[in-house]
């Protein structure tokens, strides 16, 4: 009887510790995931003395949390972002994540003479990204990333765990020394990936069409969605196709249509899929026992080191090569190669099939993980600073808050609190650029409903609760942000705001840059966009004579409104001033002078 | 480049009154018509046609009005502190203290921008506008404006 008691309570005392140690860590810029998986280790074997083998029940912990992340991954996947992300990802899901397990296997096989089905294994275990841990940490510091690069490393990193799987699984048939032909490999890539699209897709549609027909309690909803998204899962997986394409995609389809409770389910979710990463961190925490690494750490951390110099970078060069990145986005981009748990998940079949060098699989997936958490996780925002791709936190500053109104009504109710520095609090309150057809519904002042018939203005702190159309709260976003920009990012937004839609000739004659014969007569923003294919994003950079044009604004529409002009492209680039700080960079100097004078009079 | 081939000691103005963005631009236009000898009217219109293309209150407390001249045959800065901060359409929405204008020659392609980058990269670095804010003298603030020895030419 105790023993249960003391399982809850040691369960439920580390959820505790997690969130209370990721909450502080974060304030150090380390990666929450790092936390998770340290605290594990902490409580484990090697720490506080928890025992705990049971690959099996790992293994069934993290599949749960990995289709419930995945899910929730597509929920919150927009349609506008596949559409501005939706090719390079796809490319680097697949193709990528192909050059880079065929990098690592090399890399093993070079280094420590491991077998080529062997390192092939390896090579594909470590070859999905997990960037859902990186935007954490970027929204935690309140950093915006240029969107194009942002968009695309987000989508990549829920569609390339199935073909890391399914090279796994590929690479663990070849181990095992069964025949392979060609044609079966490709038979089975069509069917896993093929048909968990394709089942991925008819559950969506068919989850959409069960959320809006049944009648039940609202609190049911999310619960009906995450039983769903498993069965999904869960029946793909038992079909031979990819499960975990499947859920994705399940969510991405559930996510982009009208459905009722969809603020519930998203909260729900949200929480959810945290739950789902503690748990998976945690269990794996627990389930390394570090003495044990020791013996695969230096091999280990030669496939970490291919992997982070080599192979993620020459993949992603490689896959974007097409693309219209700038080379700073796909520096990033290389960088920005995180792993999350997956590639210890994928190691725990090896151990529980009893294969041989499973438990250095592991070892191996294990020291590769914690190393890119250290290294990139914690570097993530610096890196963005210094490559010139943090953008100024702009509408996203607004404080919202969102509530459900009966399904069918084509509104929706938000809440603002109103920030100091904000548009709004300049106004009087009769006069606020609220969008058509939206309407202040209540204003909370001091804790009492104040009548907006008897305001004349809002002041900060105010809440605010506004009925409007679900198109129209990105433009109320607008109004209700915070206005007060970094003044650091200059050299990522460009010296000056530019109007984009005054013509380009305008431009060119005030600045004396010659403007291109197939320019002349149009908007800034009209070549612009013809220079992004029709779908420009912020932080977009466009090199225009010897100054470049950078995109910072645009309405709700996705048309260009504001650019920036950088003075000093070439500037830009990277310089250790901009990676210490400028202070730092300065101290560095004193001491540099100060070692230098010693040395004189010595 | 370097500031004190552009802005000299009769260009820095201590305690500048305005109540408007307007009526800044026009007060600076005056001074600078002084020292060039060009109209203060085709200066202020010049500046007024690069503020259509959008505002060069550049956050911060800091604008940098600029534009082109026909008449003048080099780079001609100006310098001034408002005794009170201004609206001044900031890209940030915050009021505008402290203002550099700066006026190229019609041909000055690229020394125009790159002298405008010069002027942005100074006013970018929070201690010298913070210090900027706190001189006592026209002295004090020049010295300030064309101090080659800080570390912010990175």
């Amino acid at each position: 009887m105790n023993l249960t008691y003391q399982i809850i309570l040691i369960g439920a005392l580390m959820g505790v510790f997690a969130i209370v140690a990721g909450r502080v860590s974060s304030r150090l810029g380390a990666p929450v995931l790092l936390v998770f998986l340290g605290l594990g280790m902490l409580a484990g074997e090697d720490g506080l003395g928890i025992r705990y083998d049971d690959v099996t029940g790992a293994f069934f912990v993290c599949s749960v949390a990995l289709a419930v992340i995945l899910f929730d991954g597509g929920l919150r996947t927009q349609r506008s972002t596949f559409a501005v992300a939706g090719w390079p990802s796809l490319v680097l899901a697949t193709v990528g994540v192909a050059i880079t397990a065929g990098i690592v296997a090399v890399g093993a096989w070079a280094m420590f003479g491991t077998p080529p089905a062997g390192a092939l294994l390896i090579g594909a275990t470590v070859a999905s990204t997990d960037a859902a841990a990186v935007f954490f940490l970027l929204r935690l510091q309140k950093l915006d990333i240029a969107r194009r690069v942002a968009s695309t490393l987000e989508v990549e990193s829920g569609l390339n765990d199935p073909m890391a799987i399914f090279l796994t699984l590929l690479a663990i048939e070849l181990v095992s020394a069964q025949d392979l032909t060609v044609a079966e490999g490709v038979a089975t890539f069509l069917l896993q990936i093929g048909g968990g699209a394709l089942i991925g897709w008819g559950g969506g549609r068919a989850l959409v069409f069960l959320v809006n027909r049944l009648e039940t309690a609202a609190g049911l909803y999310p619960i009906l969605v995450v039983a769903s998204a498993l069965t999904v899962f869960a029946g793909a997986q038992l079909l031979g196709t990819s499960g975990f394409l499947a859920v994705y995609v399940a969510g991405f389809v559930l996510g982009n249509e009208r459905h009722r409770a969809s603020q519930l389910i998203l909260r729900f979710h949200d929480g959810i899929a945290w739950l789902a990463q503690i748990a998976m961190l945690l269990t794996l925490g627990l389930l390394v026992t570090p003495t044990k690494l020791l013996p695969v750490l230096l091999p280990a951390l030669g496939v970490a080191a291919v992997l982070m110099i080599v192979a993620r970078p020459l993949a992603v060069f490689l896959c974007l090569w097409p693309f219209r990145f700038s080379m700073r986005e796909r520096a990033f981009a290389a960088w920005v190669g995180l792993r999350g748990a997956v590639p210890i998940y994928l190691a725990l079949p090896a151990i529980i099939e009893n294969m041989p060098g499973g438990e250095a699989l592991f070892g191996v997936a294990f020291v590769v993980v914690l190393t890119s958490l250290v290294l990139q996780g914690w570097t993530v925002a610096p890196a963005a600073r210094f490559m010139n791709l943090a953008l100024p936190p702009s509408k996203a500053q607004a404080d919202r808050r969102d509530v459900d109104v009966p399904f069918g009504a084509h509104r929706d109710i938000v809440g603002y609190t109103v920030l100091p520095g904000s548009a709004v609090v300049n106004l009087p309150f009769d006069r606020l650029p609220l969008p058509e057809g939206a309407r202040v519904l209540s204003v909370l002042r001091a804790g009492s409903v104040v009548e907006p018939a008897a305001l004349d203005h809002l002041a900060p702190r105010d809440y605010v609760l506004v009925i409007a159309d679900p198109e129209q709260i990105h433009g109320l976003d607008r109004i209700f942000a915070s206005r007060r920009r970094a003044g650091e990012s200059v050299a990522a937004a460009g010296e000056f705001a530019v109007d984009a839609r005054q013509s380009i000739d305008e431009f060119g004659r005030l600045y004396g840059i010659e403007i291109r014969p197939r320019d002349a007569g149009k908007s800034i923003a009209a070549v612009i966009t013809a220079a992004f294919s029709g779908k420009p994003v912020a932080g977009d950079r466009m090199p225009y004579g010897p100054v470049e044009l950078v995109v910072r604004d645009l309405d709700d529409a996705g048309a260009v409104i504001m650019v920036g002009l950088a003075l000093e492209p070439e500037a830009d680039r990277p310089t250790l001033s901009r990676l210490l700080g400028p202070r730092l960079h300065a101290a560095f100097g004193r001491v540099g002078r100060r070692l230098a004078g010693r040395g004189q009079r010595a | 480049m370097e500031l004190n081939t552009i802005i000299s000691p009769e260009g820095v103005i201590a305690d500048l009154k305005a109540n408007s963005k307007k009526q800044a631009l026009q007060e600076l236009s005056v001074r600078a018509a002084g020292i060039t000898g060009v109209s203060d009217r085709t200066i202020l219109d010049t500046l007024l046609e690069r503020e259509r293309l959008g505002t060069t209150g550049v956050g911060q407390g800091i604008a940098i009005p600029h534009g082109k001249l026909g008449e003048i045959d080099r780079l001609f800065g100006l310098f001034a502190r408002l005794a009170d901060p201004i609206e001044f359409e900031s890209i940030d929405e915050q009021p505008v203290d402290l203002v550099f204008l700066l006026l190229a020659p019609q041909g000055a392609g690229a020394d125009h921008l790159k002298a405008l980058a010069r002027v942005s990269r100074l006013l970018r670095d929070k201690d010298v506008c913070e210090k900027l804010r706190h001189c006592d003298s026209v002295e004090a603030i020049y010295a300030l404006l064309t101090d080659n020895a800080r570390p912010h030419a990175a």
